[in-house]
């Protein structure tokens, strides 16, 4: 038995236990009235949808803003349903109730290859576990924007809160009308009946507010009016002209400054501090050490009456660094590490089909490969910051967060009081990326204000702070081998990974109570390598779990943002090594993958995949799913004054039913962008416990003069909606390096591309 | 030190010293402006000063005294936008949206010195960085409000 299925096992056994609960579904996400704050003259219907007095309708906001348009896509969602147009729903973010809670992302972190994951094709082995995760998930609650799930996870509850509450406002009417409810209509949220009566939403949400419609439906797709058109944002006119307020934009009244430094030895802790020159100086009013904790690193944060009186003062203060006692972390001495892991461990079975060793027994040649990548920054471009006051009892916290809910136990923690003294206000995010599903700045901001006497109090870290200080991609390395026999034709694929795994770390830091003693395997060390699409009949992928010190996060499309270089750069080194053109090749072994041979052929048509190029260009093409989606992209790169440069990427997508396709082609433009930085020149050097990236110069960006033009192509689709907001990162460093190769002869195995 | 910002006259007792960005930020709460890098490397505290595209992280405020500063909170206003302002909104063009207020002034300026741009003069001008990856979108909305096709 594979240790994957005796895992599952032993969970399915777990929920047996419960027997009743273990069979029933999931709980309903409707939520109560009770569950939205009540305002004056809004009246609640359920636990997302109030209806104002004039029936416009407020949406409990539950998922986190950082640029991917999720409050267009779910106030879409609920618009759909209530028929009322986009400009009518106002927004309010959600409270903590477990309806709010992430289920489609903790289904999506199990380990099942996505073949098996394919609808009416689900072993019973893929059924038992999503079902128990599924519950599981909803009695958690856990409120995370991540794992691009925000409309996979929001598309049944946002639907049947908005699709319920109009049943009931119609019922309503239907009543007061002493009409037939199926001869209302609703146009613009105004409901109408043939006798002329005429009245919206709002005048009939009172008598609503006390019916339960029964057996409510959701919309057939045909009837859909805003669903699948390209709206336009509703974030778009504040961030034009200064209004957006992100977390460093929060203003209260007497709010302090606060500039923060941490050890700049990794892990390392305070062991002398002297502020009296910082506290001398004009505009300061306190300097406050901060130990490690929820993750933080430890240091001290100095209090001014501006950033830039706390920034001046901080620079003032005399602090010496003790050196963590594991020892001092070096990514040098890291990738040596990684590699004699892979030589003398054999690691978790992620995936094992047919009989690998007895196909390279029996094999003509082989091809064997060492792929690598580096730690990696997320560097978004609001540096982490949290605004906090501590007044009366009551804590609250102005945060730009992937988790309100674990920043709200952390600040509780951290300041010793009970979560619900905590109020946690979700502000825009200045990019996310991953980097804010941790609350490292979340305690040290409370810890300051504890220490402010009631003034509240803004920590923001500078640039430096912000890239020395990260929770960081881990550094991966993959010995890939793929068996031939005389014809040339794959038998076997052989792939083993090593590096640091981040979903235990992460649950350390942010859920402790969930964290297990040990280790549990994490899929997303092995994502984009143990799930490939393509038909070779022997596949062993294994994955050799490490903990290197070096604090490691989800970089936004995670352990598919590496693997799909190595695992696409390798299938592109075969087609070459058998003198097969890579689109050719990969169609072959895609004869059982009707989905992602589409969204290839789309891509390649689009890009005039073998069609001549100017002068010095050439096309790289690269495959890969992930969160459930498929994307494909053809770059066209040629050198440039000895540099690779990107004119164009195509990209094609498979994401299930689209809410929105302009903000997925956005989407795509963003990931492609956001990789090839990564691609290009992304790289986090750690000498002797210090990072050696510090800022912006020093950890090199795309910019204008380097983005290429991307397109996006949308594969037409019914099933529910997937992620768009990370699955375009993966494809895009594979696609730009077998490219280079067909450009320079020479295969790159190593990112960043311009080491 | 008395200072025009956004066509006003504001007297404020200020370190010579401190960074026009903390003045606008931290002590006018004009937080339209961003802090991006600290090292005028990324462009997101671009502002305009005398009408020109300025990053005002390294602009010591006693230097800009007497001069005309104009920030994103002026660029328009809500009864007449800039062209730019419009342009950005028919192209989509923010995402998390925290490097536009710098996009925005550094291509106002470029405007004003280039009202017709090419794509090298945009390449050339527009050195912010998005880590969202809005540059193509940024280009097409430039090219819009300059009137010519993208």
């Amino acid at each position: 038995m594979k240790r994957r299925h005796l895992l599952l096992g032993s969970l399915a056994a777990t929920g047996a236990l419960v027997v009743g609960w273990g069979v029933l579904p999931a709980r309903s996400r409707l939520g109560s009235p009770d569950n939205m704050l009540p305002t004056e003259g809004d009246i609640a219907l359920n636990g997302w949808i109030k209806v104002m007095p004039d029936g416009k309708i407020v949406l409990a906001m539950h998922r986190s803003e950082m640029g991917q348009g999720v409050h267009t896509a779910l106030s879409m969602l609920a618009a759909e349903e209530l028929d009322v147009p986009l400009s009518h729903i106002r927004l309010e973010q959600a409270g903590h109730d477990s309806i709010y809670g992430n289920v489609a992302m903790f289904v999506g972190s199990l380990p099942f290859h996505p073949s098996l994951s394919e609808d009416g094709n689900k072993p019973a082995t893929v059924r038992t576990g999503e079902w128990m995760v599924g519950k599981l998930a909803r009695e958690l609650g856990i409120n995370v924007t991540g794992g691009s799930s925000t409309v996979a996870d929001a598309w049944q509850p946002v639907r049947e809160a908005a699709a319920t509450a109009r049943a009931s406002l119609l019922s309503a009417a239907a009543t007061q009308w002493q009409v037939p409810v199926t001869e209302l209509q609703v146009t613009a949220g105004l409901i109408s009946h043939s006798s002329g009566k005429k009245g919206h939403y709002g005048e009939f949400a009172k008598s609503a507010s006390s019916i339960t419609p029964p057996n409510v439906a959701t919309k057939d797709p045909k009837n859909y009016k805003l669903i699948g058109q390209g709206a336009q944002r509703v974030d778009i006119p504040q961030k034009t002209n200064g209004s957006a307020v992100f977390g460093i934009d929060v203003r209260q009244p007497g709010l302090l400054y606060a500039a923060v430094v941490q050890s700049p030895l990794m892990g390392g802790s305070l062991s002398q501090l002297d502020a009296k020159a910082a506290l001398a100086l004009n505009g300061v009013l306190k300097c406050i050490e901060l130990d490690s904790m929820s993750g933080s690193a430890a240091g001290f944060a100095v209090v001014g009456k501006t950033t830039w009186h706390a920034k001046q003062a901080a620079l003032a203060v005399t602090a010496k660094w003790t050196q963590p006692q594991q020892g001092v972390v070096d990514t040098a001495r890291i990738a040596k590490e990684l590699q004699a892991k892979l030589d003398s461990e054999s690691g978790f079975t992620f995936y094992d089909l047919g009989d690998v060793a007895k196909a390279e027994s029996s094999a003509k040649r082989s091809l064997e490969a060492t792929y690598s990548a580096p730690y990696l920054a997320h560097a978004t471009m609001e540096p982490m910051n949290c605004t906090a006051q501590f007044k009366n009892g009551l804590l609250e916290v102005w945060a730009p967060t992937q988790s309100p809910g674990q920043a709200r136990a952390a600040a509780a923690k951290a300041a010793g009081i009970d979560a619900d003294k905590v109020k946690i206000h979700v502000t825009l995010l200045g990019g996310g990326f991953g980097r804010r599903l941790e609350v490292d700045f979340i305690t040290q901001a409370t810890k300051v204000a504890m220490a402010c006497d009631g003034a509240p109090v803004q920590v923001i870290w500078s640039r430096e702070e912000d890239m020395a200080h990260d929770f960081y991609r881990p550094m991966h390395v993959a010995q890939l081998k793929a068996s031939l026999n005389a014809q040339d034709q794959v038998q076997s694929l052989r792939i083993k990974s090593a590096g640091d795994t981040i979903t235990p770390r992460w649950m350390a830091r942010t859920l402790p109570a969930l964290a297990g003693p040990v280790d549990m395997p994490d899929k997303t060390a092995s994502e984009g390598l143990f799930d490939l699409p393509y038909g070779f009949a022997n596949q062993h992928m294994s994955h050799v779990a490490t903990h290197m010190g070096v604090p490691v996060g989800f970089w936004r499309s995670v352990g598919h943002s590496h693997n799909a270089f190595f695992s696409e750069s390798f299938i592109d080194e075969l087609a070459h090594e058998t003198k097969t053109d890579p689109l050719d090749y990969r169609e072959a072994l895609l004869t059982q993958a009707p989905r992602y041979l589409a969204v290839l052929q789309l891509a390649a048509q689009k890009a005039g995949w073998g069609s001549a190029l100017s002068k010095g260009h050439a096309h790289g093409i690269a495959l890969h799913e992930s969160f459930g989606s498929i994307v494909a992209q053809v770059a066209e790169v040629s050198m440039r004054d000895g540099q690779p440069h990107v004119h164009r990427v195509v990209c094609a997508i498979d994401c299930g039913t689209v809410v929105n396709p302009s903000i997925v082609a956005q989407q795509m433009e963003s990931a492609v962008v956001f990789a090839l930085s990564a691609a290009l020149f992304g790289k986090i050097d750690i000498q002797d416990g210090v990072v050696q990236q510090t800022n912006f110069p020093s950890y090199r960006m795309v910019q204008m003069a380097q983005a290429p033009k991307v397109e996006t192509w949308i594969v037409p689709s019914t099933r529910p909606p997937a992620g768009v907001g990370e699955p375009a990162v993966p494809p895009l460093a594979p696609a730009v390096s077998n490219a280079l190769f067909v450009l320079t002869g020479q295969r790159k195995r190593a990112l960043p591309l311009l080491a | 030190m008395q200072l025009n910002i956004n066509g006003q006259t504001v007297e404020h007792e200020l370190d010579p010293q401190m960074p026009l960005l903390w003045v606008l930020r931290d002590v006018m709460n004009l937080t339209g402006t961003k802090f991006g890098c600290g090292v005028a490397a990324c462009g997101a505290c671009t502002v305009h000063v005398n009408g020109q595209a300025t990053r005002s992280c390294v602009t010591p405020v006693s230097s800009v005294a007497g001069s005309r500063i104009t920030t994103i909170e002026s660029l328009g206003s809500a009864d007449k936008p800039h062209a730019l302002q419009l342009a950005w909104i028919a192209e989509q063009v923010p995402q998390c949206g925290y490097c536009q207020s710098g996009m925005l002034m550094a291509a106002a300026d470029l405007l004003a010195r280039k009202p017709k741009p090419t794509d090298e003069d945009i390449d050339q001008a527009m050195s912010n960085i998005c880590r969202c990856g809005t540059y193509q979108r940024v280009k097409a909305a430039i090219h819009r409000a300059a009137g010519a096709s993208a």
